[in-house]
């Protein structure tokens, strides 16, 4: 017993003054598949950070909190963290909903954020300005720009030029319909089709049948992964001639490319198990041994590197002061799974990490998601006329 | 002497106190809230505290329309047409101050109008057309232009009291107490009669005289800005509302669960279902970080079984029955 107790107050005493963040996330509600995959990225930098010796000499803790998904949930759980757990930054944030909804309580304590996800424009006008605000994942326009680049390099090499648009009527699918179709334009693609479906509905049947009579070369589609499989069956038993399916769900459906409807079915990713970097086969191996299975979830390795340049950041910094931790994370400038990582004013916030650069496009194809766009992360080359 | 009924004897003189008094002492501790010594943990609390009273604010004034005999799942309307009234006419200059009396006004006229067409309706018929109603509305906000409310992808709302934790507390318990107030106003007069008989009889209260459809469109627009004040209280503290959100199912559920939870027809009952709903929420997520959902589930199904009149049915039941 007494040894039990002197081991106690050993490692209470080894932990007293330990730099403490907290991590809120969708562990819970809509946001939950993301947020659990960001858990396991965060898991795995603190065990990687903890075994190199910790955070100015201690070891790192992580404090986690579940928003949720609502923002009547992600406040106390934020105050809470920051008032009552004391933790010395935060990071986290998947929703933009819920990142907007603490953005009031982290500029009444000041809080340092090292925040992954919230892509809503909406968000850099809630945090404008903020000098603790570190924002890594791209905004949304970032993936429109995104988009855009592939198929403008569709239209150069394979000559596609006809969109046709099957949008959700919620609002992922119908935020930024407009702007979308009025970009393509501008870029030279006519968009000979644009329909709004409900998500769930199953029912494309409509829209195919239009579709045949406007001969596109591209399928836009933005929905849910629980709209994947309809839409592609549709696709294949009314015979629709299409250059390419291309889809921007937030994630895809569980086992979606072991379907052979999949095959050729494009898609949009920041990351993906398969990208050449060094730096994401190291994490998919790390990943790999920890957790004994390969993520596709982006948010795994950017909660991982979120942890592991705020850790970095710390350690240069020398404390935990906020404004000199904050100007050597805006130094930052490292190797990552997803391309390099450099912070650098973007809109109205003041410290923006990954952009449009950073998102690749893939195929499913034989039963795995291939990398074939940007050139520099391919690692096979486009099926065009996939339906055909 | 004429002899009166039993309820209106109950509802007068000492045996109203006798039955206040419980409803009195958790508003006296809701007010002492934000002053009891929890230290360090008062400003988390405090923020638990606010979402508890917009549930109760919520759940209170759907009951007020249950008591009526209507079974409303337009509750996210009238809470969304509250968001973004006080919203949008905070975005044209307004002061908070007139913002959100005016966006709770807007949303009773608005119930006064859907009302008149849907509460000829009963029971599951009503219910589906104010679910209609909520959809509706929902496609009707994320296809406003984005320049005005932000479509889909919803807009930013100014802070209540500047975003003063302890402001924002006690402007959520003044709208409690006007709720409370509305609650037992209703409680001691004789509408509460001609609600009683509506909800238990329709055809008899038309054929002794009451009209029927006046009473229901009285609580429809009693219920509605109430619930549209939640709205207001809930969008001033999260800063950000989109359609998608504010109108959900999940947010005309909510009050009806946390109704039949504490006890419905009452005024105690949802408030205190509030709250221990979302106490017992934060206690088990706060000592059990994993399956806590499963327990609160849990708990939510055995309650149901055990207490089918809610926490109120704890109480003994007293002649004319619980306040």
């Amino acid at each position: 017993m007494k040894n039990f107790l002197t081991l106690a107050m050993m490692l209470a005493f080894s932990c007293a003054g330990a730099v403490k963040v907290g991590v809120l996330l969708p562990l819970s509600g809509s946001g939950s598949v993301s947020g659990q995959a960001a858990q396991n990225g965060y898991r795995l930098a603190l065990e990687e950070i903890n075994r190199a010796g910790g955070v100015l000499g201690k070891p790192l803790e992580l404090d986690f909190a579940d928003d949720g998904s609502t923002p009547a949930k992600a406040v106390p759980e934020f105050v809470r963290l920051v008032t009552v757990d004391r933790v010395d930054f935060m990071a986290g944030g998947v929703s933009s909903a819920t990142s907007i909804a603490v953005s009031g309580p982290a500029r009444q304590y000041n809080t340092f954020m090292a925040w992954i996800g919230a892509a809503a424009v909406t968000v850099q006008d809630a945090f404008a300005g903020d000098p603790y605000f570190f924002h890594y994942h791209p905004w949304a326009y970032d993936n429109v720009t995104a988009v855009l680049a592939y198929y403008r390099y569709l239209k150069s090499s394979k000559g596609a030029k006809n969109i046709a648009i099957a949008y959700e009527d919620g609002p992922f699918g119908a935020s930024g319909i407009d702007s979308l179709v009025a970009l393509l334009k501008k870029n030279g693609f006519n968009v000979v089709l644009s329909e709004k479906f409900k998500s769930g509905s199953g029912n494309f049947g409509p829209f195919v049948s239009k579709a045949k009579a406007a001969k596109p070369d591209i399928i836009h589609w933005i929905g849910y992964d629980v709209d994947a499989l309809p839409l592609a069956t549709e696709i294949r038993q009314q015979g629709l001639n299409v250059g390419m399916v291309y889809g921007t769900p937030p994630s895809w459906p569980v086992g979606f490319e072991k379907n052979p409807l999949a095959q050729g079915v494009a898609g949009l990713s920041l990351w993906l198990p398969s990208s050449p970097q060094p730096a994401s086969r190291s994490f998919v191996a790390a990943y790999q041994k920890r957790f004994g299975s390969v993520t596709e979830e982006y948010f795994a390795p950017l909660a991982y590197v979120n942890l592991k340049t705020l850790a970095d950041a710390i350690n240069r910094a020398g404390s935990t002061d906020k404004d000199k931790v904050a100007a050597e994370l805006a130094k930052t400038d490292v190797d990552t799974p997803f391309g390099r990582l450099t912070f650098s004013e973007s809109g109205k916030t003041k410290y923006q990490g990954f952009k449009a650069g950073s998102w690749l496009d893939f195929q499913f194809r034989d039963g795995a998601r291939l990398p074939v766009y940007p050139v520099k992360f391919a690692r096979g080359t486009i099926q065009y006329n996939s339906t055909r | 002497m004429t002899a009166r009924p039993e309820v209106l004897r109950a509802a007068h003189g000492a045996g109203r106190w006798r039955q206040l008094w419980p409803l009195l002492a958790y508003l006296l501790l809701a007010a002492a809230f934000p002053f009891l010594p929890f230290g360090a943990r008062s400003e988390y609390l405090l923020q638990i505290g606010y979402f508890t009273v917009v549930a109760g604010v919520l759940a209170l004034s759907w009951d007020l329309l249950a008591r009526s005999g209507q079974l409303s799942l337009a509750h996210a309307a009238f809470y969304g047409i509250g968001a973004y009234g006080f919203a949008l006419l905070s975005k044209a200059g307004l002061a908070w101050g007139v913002a959100m009396p005016l966006a709770a006004l807007i949303a009773a006229a608005v119930s006064v109008l859907l009302g008149a067409v849907t509460l000829r309706l009963s029971g599951m018929y009503f219910a589906i057309a104010t679910l209609a109603f909520t959809e509706v509305l929902r496609t009707v906000v994320q296809n406003l232009p984005d320049s005005l409310a932000g479509g889909a992808n919803g807009m930013l709302v100014p802070a209540l009291l500047a975003g003063s934790p302890r402001g924002q507390y006690f402007l959520a318990f003044a709208v409690l107490l006007l709720t409370v107030a509305c609650s037992l106003a209703v409680r001691f007069s004789r509408l509460h009669l001609a609600f009683s008989a509506v909800r238990q009889g329709e055809d008899v209260a038309r054929v002794l005289g009451v009209p029927v459809v006046r009473y229901r469109l009285l609580a429809f627009a009693l219920s509605s800005f109430l619930a549209a004040l939640a709205g207001v209280l809930y969008a001033g503290k999260t800063f950000f509302i989109n359609p998608q959100e504010t109108f959900s199912v999940a947010t005309s559920i909510a009050p009806l669960t946390t109704s039949i939870f504490g006890g419905l027809y009452t005024t105690l009952g949802p408030v205190l279902g509030a709250t221990v709903l979302r106490g017992s929420e934060e206690l088990l997520h706060t000592v059990l970080k994993d399956g806590s959902l499963m327990v609160y589930g849990l708990v939510l199904i055995l309650s149901i079984l055990w207490l089918p009149r809610g926490l109120m049915g704890l109480r003994r039941r007293r002649p004319g029955g619980d306040v």
